[in-house]
């Protein structure tokens, strides 16, 4: 019967407009949930698909020596592609000349992502047997000999390679590549026991396939074996990924959390309306259990129809915006269990966390209220409404994002917000008592009205107010990560990067690229050494660490130095100055943290067999993501002038000069050239791809924070129309009136303006320092254009909700009354 | 504060009684309590013979659900309900059986069957209140309580809602307990009381010609255990703070 008289009372509310707030709070919930949630995921795994040709695979394990057969079975047992190849460095001979190479041997199938680029165009297939390809550069080192040997095999010289697909970025690999069939290794017999080997299996499939892959071999790995994805490198593409990725998440986040406010209000009066339906249910006689299933059973169908209507629009908003997205993104079609299960998750739980608190006040209505229509429930205390409504948010932000330091963030705005909050409604009501109604001045009557509805405003000024810490957070942090990419990718981009230049070359070098290139290229020298000494402390290696043994851990490799007059320019200093003295040297900020360096240490260096003692004197940050030659430490060009160095630079070409580096490699035979162009149209690529769906993220967190304001506005709508009535039958003006009332909500709006600077500033630093590693500054214009305009589109709004009640006559206002 | 003092009554079954006196005198006070919707702080009321200050809110609920009705003077109506689905609401909170068969005959009764599909704000106060009454009767309560009926009504429209409401307390021989400031409506009920300042006493009633002026108090409480009696009201003092 209860289930009836709610499906009735549904019907009905809702062909009559009255559930339209709350559904469409639901439904915008639903709906920015799952439709970004498919954008994100359709964009992750098309990021993720293109990074994925960077490294030729999907996942790698990366081993020492070769893998146990049972993780390959797993791969196989799943449906996984797999290509196995070995990398090993070997001497090369042709006659008289010889070259240490590194030896790619792999296996048919590779590579299972991308392409390999010879000089003759793309590869198809791999080199036959007793054949090797080469990169142009040993060519040019050897002299275009027709065979090599390799250990105790003579190979064909056939195809040059430009480039392999997972050659990566790094321009310090120094020695040329050789590419052939893993079945040739044998003949060679290079490798013996003992010899140093990376053995590279390369994985590729589905998601699915990918994740029940790593759940299963992961453990299955020993310490030495390394496990790569996508994201695993230090490429810039990954941290690009990684930004972006955690962006949409914030911004959903956010979107849900206003998604969440617009739910609570709307639930809030959607319980009040109710209040009279349960008095006079109560009174002819309802149990409260009747009364608990009619309304559980009628929030659900308001549930349920808000949800339904919010995954059909996300779909549909997903459908909008992969019409917008270039054909090779939108052909990646993630799986959609995912945003569905999100979407309908997000729903139930927000609509009913957010409703419980005024749902039990509903259900709390005293039948008296028939007879003395003040009273009202229970009154558990804000506190309890509090609880529910941020552990409801707290619950869905990790569901939705599973970063904790995301929701962590989230919620600490929410809180201060809310403190904000209660100290302003504090002084709003012990601090208006002195203002009277007097009915001249349209400021004292919007300052009595603010005043009175204290309570109310205080409700509306959340929702006010987080809409705009959510549009100014959101407006900021894309702006600061598209400036960040910006920055990091300039139009001039490096594109290409010479290294291994012998001194005697540097001069022709500059003169040679002077005529192509626009700003004269930067040439860093590069000198290797091994830190092995900290404040004369000797250094010592993790394995010996473990093994009980005292000191600091150093760094297990060689690094590669360089000395400069001056700082690089996308460098900052932390601390310290730079490079003052013959023996200063600047560090880079996170090997300072990593070996715990502070200004004044000395450190110690082996170099050529000598030794060099310097002292740190600057810390420095360094945008490693920016494709630019980066050093840990730089030194003076005096400390270093008694070592050899060869030079590396980096410097920008356009396509159609190609050639340009052609000739280069034929001049310069010797010098390595790293081609970095495809990953920077990669990058730029994903760059726009992403700031494409954060304006959309922007557009959607538009619309909810309007849907909030206009849910705040109809809060209060009725003592606002009972004190209309008051005031225009001992005669106020409708000029006063309407004044007062604009006054009030402007009031009400700047004062939104100013807390939502304050939490968003807040926001802004957090998110800044713990999750997007991005600069930290203060927004100065807000603080006079959030209160301006906030008090502008707050009484604008308000002036537009409260028309009907403005125009009305005086008996018009009594009769509704 | 003490709205409330020294209240003693009882009303039989059948019979109509009007609950007359300036507002804020304590009559809706009182008709809360008769009407188990409200506690006393102190004294008891016995509804069909039943001790209200038993009964914990569930168990008067239940009580409410089977014998007893209202009327309101705003109609309380849901305003979203047509008037066929307001008549039959505490019908099927009951459990009535062809719950709108009955409504449909009811509305029928109080000359509504042509708007039946109305909602309230389609009505004028006149018909709203037919609605109210025909959802009052639905469920054939002990007793009827009415907290100004004609209140919000012209006295044309309030003719006519009396009218209707004697007759069908007639018929189904209801109790009705009305309270009223409109002396007419009240004297056409059985027995009037009077409330001021939260003291109550019956009025000389000319229908049975008892000469009952003294306050109900003085009287012997002499059928408060009686079967008969629907409500009895023994009453020192109502505390409502």
């Amino acid at each position: 019967m209860e289930l009836k008289l709610a499906w009735r009372l549904f019907k009905r509310e809702l062909s009559q407009g009255q559930l339209l707030l709350i559904i469409l709070a639901i439904t915008l919930a639903v709906l920015s949930v799952t439709g970004l949630a498919s954008v994100s995921e359709r964009l992750q795994l098309a990021i993720n698909g293109q990074a994925s040709k960077f490294i030729a695979a999907d996942r790698i394990i990366n081993s020492p020596k070769e893998i146990d057969p049972a993780v390959l079975a797993i791969a196989d047992d799943i449906g996984l592609a797999r290509v196995t190849s070995m990398q090993f460095n070997s001497m090369v001979y042709a006659g008289d000349e010889f070259q240490l190479v590194t030896i790619r041997a792999v296996e048919q199938g590779y590579p299972l992502k991308g392409n390999i680029e010879l000089s003759s165009g793309v590869a198809q297939g791999l080199p036959s047997a007793d054949n090797i390809w080469f990169e142009t550069r040993l060519g040019g080192l050897l002299g275009y000999p027709p065979q090599i040997e390799i250990g105790n095999a003579n190979f064909s010289l056939s195809n040059e390679i430009i480039r392999l697909p997972d050659a990566g970025f790094n321009p310090f690999a120094s020695s040329p590549v050789v590419l052939m069939r893993i079945e040739d290794v044998g003949k060679t017999q290079v490798i013996q026991p003992g010899s140093r080997v990376t053995y590279l299996y390369q994985f590729a499939g589905d998601g699915a396939k990918l994740d029940a892959f790593e759940v299963q071999a992961k453990p299955l790995l020993n310490t030495s074996q390394r496990w790569v994805d996508v994201q695993s490198g230090d490429s810039p593409i990954a941290s690009a990924v990684k930004r972006a990725e955690r962006f949409l998440l914030l911004a959903s986040l956010l979107g849900i959390a206003l998604a969440c406010a617009a739910i609570g209000i709307a639930a809030q009066r959607y319980c009040q309306r109710h209040y009279d339906v349960v008095a006079m249910l109560k009174t002819f006689g309802a149990s409260a259990k009747q009364i608990r299933i009619l309304f559980g059973t009628h929030l659900l169908l308001v549930t349920a129809l808000g949800v339904v209507l919010g995954l059909i629009g996300g779909f549909g908003l997903d459908r909008l915006i992969t019409a917008f997205l270039p054909v090779e993104i939108a052909a990646y079609s993630p799986p959609i269990s995912r945003p569905i299960l999100l979407g309908i998750s997000t729903g139930f739980i927000s609509a009913f966390m957010f409703s419980a608190y005024p749902l039990m006040r509903l259900l709390s209505i005293p039948p008296l209220r028939v007879l003395q229509g003040h009273l009202e429930g229970l009154q558990l205390g804000m506190w309890l409404h509090l609880l529910l409504s941020l552990s409801a948010m707290a619950l869905l932000g990790y569901l939705y994002s599973q970063s904790l330091p995301l929701t962590l963030t989230v919620v600490a705005a929410v809180l201060l917000l809310g403190t904000l909050l209660s100290v302003l409604g504090f002084f709003m009501i012990r601090l208006g008592h002195s203002v009277g109604m007097k009915t001249t001045n349209p400021l004292q009557l919007a300052l009595a009205g603010l005043r009175r509805r204290a309570r109310q405003n205080a409700v509306q000024l959340v929702g006010f107010s987080s809409a705009l810490v959510l549009l100014l957070t959101i407006f900021a942090l894309r702006q600061d990560i598209l400036n960040e990419w910006q920055k990091q990718l300039p139009e001039n981009a490096p594109n290409y990067f010479l290294v291994n230049i012998a001194p005697e070359e540097t001069a022709a070098i500059a003169d040679f690229l002077k005529p192509h290139v626009d700003a004269p290229a930067v040439i860093y020298p590069v000198i290797r050494g091994r830190l092995s000494a900290i404040n004369d402390e000797p250094l010592i290696s993790s394995e010996q660490k473990k093994a009980g043994d005292e000191g600091r851990v150093g760094i297990s490799r060689e690094l590669n130095l360089t000395y400069r007059d001056s700082m690089p320019d996308n460098n900052e200093i932390i601390s310290g100055q730079f490079n003052q003295d013959t023996f200063d040297v600047s560090v880079e900020s996170g090997v300072a943290e990593r070996l715990e360096l502070a200004l004044g240490d000395t450190l110690t260096y082996t170099i050529d067999n000598q030794s060099l003692t310097v002292k740190v004197a600057s810390i420095r940050a360094v945008h490693w993501e920016t494709l630019q030659p980066n050093f840990f430490m730089i030194f003076t060009k005096e400390a270093l002038a008694p070592f050899a160095y060869t030079s590396m630079s980096s410097f920008h070409l356009e396509e159609s000069q190609r050639s340009v580096i052609l000739s280069l490699i034929k001049q310069f035979p010797t010098v390595s050239i790293i081609d970095v162009g495809a990953m920077v149209k990669q990058l730029r690529q994903i760059i726009d791809q992403v700031s494409l769906s954060l304006t959309l993220v922007l557009v959607l967190v538009l619309l909810a924070s309007a849907l909030v304001m206009i849910a705040q506005t109809e809060a209060g709508m009725a003592s606002r129309q009972r004190e209309l009535a008051v005031l225009r039958t001992f005669g106020a003006s409708g000029w006063l009136l309407r004044a007062a009332t604009g006054l009030e909500f402007a009031l009400l709006g700047t004062i939104a303006g100013v807390l939502a600077v304050i939490v968003a500033e807040f926001t802004l630093y957090l998110l800044k320092t713990q999750v997007f590693e991005l600069n930290v500054y203060m927004h100065w214009p807000w603080w006079g254009i959030a209160p301006l305009s906030g008090g502008l589109v707050v009484a604008l709004l308000g002036l537009w909700r409260c028309r009907q009640l403005l125009n009305k006559s005086c008996s018009e206002l009594l009769k509704a009354h | 504060m003490t709205i409330l003092n020294g209240i003693n009554m009882d009303v039989k079954q059948g019979e109509s009684v009007a609950i007359l006196g300036p507002s804020g005198s304590g009559k809706s006070t009182l008709l809360g309590l008769l009407a188990a919707l409200d506690s006393p702080s102190q004294g008891s009321i016995l509804l069909d013979g039943v001790p209200l200050e038993t009964l914990n809110e569930e168990s008067k609920a239940a009580l409410r659900k089977k014998k007893v009705s209202f009327i309101f003077q705003s109609f309380m109506l849901v305003d979203t309900l047509n008037a066929l689905e307001n008549v039959m609401l505490p019908a099927e909170l009951a459990g009535i059986a062809n719950a709108k068969e009955k409504s449909q005959a009811m509305l029928q009764r109080v000359g509504l069957s042509h708007r039946l599909n109305h909602f309230p704000n389609q009505l004028s106060g006149g018909e709203q209140q037919r609605v109210a009454i025909a959802r009052a009767f639905i469920c054939e309560p002990k007793v009827l309580f009415a907290d100004e009926p004609t209140g919000n009504l012209d006295s044309a429209n309030s003719d006519k809602i009396a009218d209707m409401l004697f007759e069908l307390n007639r018929e189904s021989d209801t109790t009705l307990v009305l309270v009223t400031h409109d002396m007419i409506l009240a004297s056409r009920c059985q027995r009037q009381f009077i409330m001021d300042s939260g003291n109550l006493s019956e009025k000389y009633s000319e229908k049975t010609s008892e000469p009952v002026s003294e306050t109900l108090a003085e009287k012997p409480n002499e059928n408060a255990e009686s079967e008969q009696a629907d409500i009895a009201v023994n009453k020192e003092a109502s505390s409502w703070s």
